[in-house]
């Protein structure tokens, strides 16, 4: 076990390394953030704005002084708020989290009852019904979701609020648009892992000894097909984070995604990196969290 | 199975149950949309559109520009020049603070001085290039100061009227950035309540404003990046008024019964800058070929609703200076393949422009396709108004054929705000920099600018508009409107400066 986590800690720096090699290098690469924040300003202005900034420095010396101050979590001050950037970006983690959380469940919620159901009555109408509902699912882009969903329950039927956050209700559409997004590959995924071990000599075993339906499929076959669901899910964290960068657009929700976009557009450098070295933390972690769940799930496999 | 029906039914219910917040605002809050808010509410320390507009409804300035365009008293109530290069200002006694303090001269000394930095290198403020002119704030007594110019500065006054005056002693005390995210405090209408970033800004009624109060008691500022979303608030009720409404959504606004539109004319006008360094548009005659090729008028019509006007240059009407003497090309594609031929291209001549204004494309992509008919075989090309953008065109400006773009003058209606960042060689504006070639050019802006004396600055920049519209360095089109979404329950109509002044807006019962 420990040395498991030595080689995952180990694996953890290297891609915290890559990820700011990455992000740096492309972010000096795309242009002068300068220019943008002051575009009709003449140059001797904008060289005081670069010295000001530390954009003036060779790369080299950006770099190492990057690095070194991101050791200490220190990513600089954002360009466009002046502001420590990475105190702007943990603020508005727990509200990118909490959507990304709301959505996995309430498409787990969805998808492991239909995904099961479509398993065990294979081929039957409510298998094929479901089939044709994911590939609507899987065909609708997010945004577009998230926009019907809004004309329908809060324009023509005024039952919830069109955009923002902050109570339940606001929550809703943004969790359901998302999970909205992610619930179709759930449903795949569980109904082929549980159409893999269905039909197995230990599911027969467990129905010839007289054990109901419910608990062979619960405690037998669940169990054993929940190992690729697992990991898809982990993957799909990843995904969905992405996922939320639109989402938080279209109902205005005050989280990272958007608040990265945004500094996209502006070319404010510290919290792009800021932002994407703690989702990269938050991605390497949720995956460290699925191998540990794959000991506890099967036991023979073993953590090295 | 009958979990999956549970859960569904769990969920309605929650839905149902849970307060819906649209629509539920009270009658004494006004609520805006802006795709997004300042980094901060300082108001001398950004230049951005969506933070002035909210600015203006906290802060005043010496002047106030009335919704016809006229400068008006603010906390100035007289002002005049007494000489080419010193303005004196009478302020307004008695006005107070959103912390209770009385505003002083000293605190039109410190805002002046604050962004202007006098003796400092580096300049914090990013205003500081509208105001750079000022030499000096010099207090005279207790209700006069006066501003020094470096030279004549004929714009001072346009740039006062966004030139917001701030508590010294209050900035002192709580810091810079308290100012700019908690703790702003101002002589305007409302007063800040709380900020929550990229959520809303709430502002209340500042009781002893002396203009009196505002007829909303809270005045709300939502971000919402997307259009459709601020669409369905406005619709449900969720906002008051929306800004930048596209030609597209008009008769879907004006048909709902709970939404109007306001539109008028604005500063913005576009153009597509050619590039005099290469050929074709080397040559004047193919320049003033591509200028006969556009059907200004079908463009106006049948993609902006009629909400346009055409213009023979890039100075706007409603902007000081603006000649109405000088016409606009008119749409003549047999003279364009005359004058391509005469510019030696008989048979036509490919070309590619480029474009960042991605809201406009499909006009980007009319106007092509009229160049070609005329013979001016064009490729129309987008680009992400970002990164690559800025180099490749403004920063190296790399030789192309052209560009199509847009101008909005910040605001400042005169015709300086145009032709000097657009034409003059100065590393400015970069059009003026890499594409455009107009000998004598410079020096008549530069005069025109450096006088205080009215009608001779008309004198110039009436020879300018000739002189432009003959070189032609770039392709005149027309102006826009700028329009906005408004509740009906809401008086309120569109100014030609962009501004929100929402002291202005009135409920309708």
């Amino acid at each position: 076990m420990s040395a498991f986590l030595i080689r995952r800690l180990l694996r953890f720096v290297v891609v915290c390394i890559g990820v700011s090699v990455v992000t740096f290098s492309i972010l000096h690469a795309s242009g002068d953030p300068v220019s943008l924040i002051m575009p009709e300003a003449p140059e001797a202005d904008r060289a005081n704005l670069r010295l000001a900034l530390g954009l003036s420095d060779p790369l080299p010396v950006q770099f190492v002084r990057f690095v070194s101050n991101a050791a200490r979590g220190d990513f600089g001050n954002s360009f466009f708020h002046r502001e420590p950037a990475f105190r702007l970006v943990v603020e508005r983690m727990p509200t990118t989290l909490g959507l990304t959380c709301l959505a996995v469940a309430l498409a787990l919620a969805v998808a492991l009852p239909v995904g099961i159901y479509s398993a065990v009555r294979r081929n039957s109408l409510g298998d094929h019904a479901a089939t044709v509902v994911v590939f609507l699912g899987q065909s609708m882009p997010v945004f577009w979701i998230g926009i019907m969903l809004m004309l329908l329950f809060s324009v023509q039927w005024r039952l919830l609020p069109v955009s923002g956050w902050g109570t339940w209700s606001s929550m809703v559409l943004p969790a359901v648009t998302l999970g909205a997004f992610t619930t179709p590959l759930f449903m795949r995924i569980i109904r082929s892992s549980m159409l893999e071990v269905i039909n197995l000599d230990y599911v027969r075993t467990a129905r010839a000894k007289g054990v109901s339906e419910w608990l062979v499929i619960c405690r037998h076959a669940l169990r054993n097909a929940a190992l690729p669901i697992v990991t898809v899910i982990g993957l799909q964290f990843g995904l969905l984070l992405g996922g939320a960068v639109l989402t938080e657009t279209v109902f205005a929700v005050p989280g990272v995604g958007r608040l990265i976009v945004g500094a996209i557009r502006q070319l404010d450098f510290p919290i792009v990196q800021a932002g994407v070295f703690l989702l990269a933390i938050i991605i390497v972690s949720v995956n460290f969290l699925v191998d540990v769940l794959y000991v506890y799930l099967n036991p023979t496999v073993r953590l090295r | 199975m009958k979990r999956w029906l549970l859960g569904l039914t769990a969920l309605t219910l929650v839905a149902l149950v849970a307060p819906t917040g649209a629509g539920a605002q009270g009658k004494d809050t006004l609520t805006v949309a802006l795709p997004s808010h300042a980094p901060t509410l300082d108001p001398h320390m950004h230049f951005e559109r969506v933070g002035i507009l909210v600015n203006i409804n906290m802060f005043d300035s010496l002047l106030h520009r009335s919704a016809k365009l006229e400068f008006e008293p603010s906390l100035a109530l007289s002002w005049k020049a007494l000489n080419d290069t010193t303005w004196e200002f009478k302020l307004r006694k008695g006005v107070k603070f959103h912390d209770g303090s009385t505003m002083t001269v000293e605190d039109v000394k410190y805002s002046f001085d604050r962004v202007l930095e006098p003796g400092k290198e580096k300049k914090k403020s990013p205003q500081y290039g509208n105001v750079r002119a000022i030499k000096e704030a010099k207090v005279v007594d207790a209700d006069t100061i006066q501003l020094v110019t470096d030279k004549p500065f004929p714009l001072l006054l346009e740039r006062l009227v966004f030139f917001p005056i701030v508590p010294k002693k209050h900035i002192e005390k709580v810091g810079e950035e308290a100012f700019g995210s908690t703790a702003a405090v101002g002589t305007g209408p409302w007063k800040l309540v709380e900020w929550k970033r990229d959520q809303h800004i709430r502002l209340e009624a500042f009781d002893q404003h002396w203009r009196g109060k505002p007829s909303f008691k809270y005045l709300v500022f939502r971000a919402i990046p997307e259009v459709a979303t601020s669409v369905a608030e406005l619709k449900t009720g969720g906002v008051d008024i929306i800004r930048n409404v596209n030609a597209d959504l008009l008769s879907d606004l004006k048909n709902h019964p709970q939404t109007r539109i306001s539109t008028t004319p604005i500063l913005r006008v576009h153009y597509i800058s050619l590039d005099m360094r290469s050929a074709p548009f080397d040559k004047k005659a193919a320049r003033q070929a591509a200028n006969y090729a556009i059907d200004k008028q079908a463009v106006i019509e049948k993609m902006m609703a009629g909400l346009g006007r055409q213009v023979a240059t890039v100075v706007q009407p409603p902007a000081f200076g603006f000649d109405s003497s000088v016409q606009p090309y008119p749409y003549d594609v047999k003279k364009a393949k005359q004058l391509l031929a005469s510019a030696g291209y008989p048979n036509g001549v490919d070309i590619t422009l480029h474009s960042s204004a991605v809201d406009w494309r499909p006009h980007f992509e009319a106007l092509g396709q009229m160049l070609t008919e005329a013979g001016l075989r064009t490729t129309t090309k987008m680009w992400d108004p970002g990164p690559a953008w800025n180099k490749f065109f403004q920063a190296e400006g790399k030789a192309t054929h052209g560009q199509y773009g847009s101008w909005g003058n910040y605001s400042v209606f005169d015709a300086d705000a145009v032709l000097h960042p657009l034409y003059h060689t100065e590393p400015g504006g970069w059009i003026g920099k890499h594409y455009a070639r107009v000998e004598g050019l410079d020096k008549l802006i530069d005069e025109a600018r450096s006088s205080v004396d009215q009608p001779k600055r008309k004198r110039i920049y009436a020879e300018i508009q000739r002189m432009i519209r003959e070189e032609a360095p770039s392709v005149f089109l027309f102006t826009q409107n700028d329009t906005l979404g408004i509740s009906k329950k809401v008086a309120y109509e569109a100014r030609p400066d962009e501004w929100l002044w929402l002291f202005a807006a009135k409920p309708v019962n």
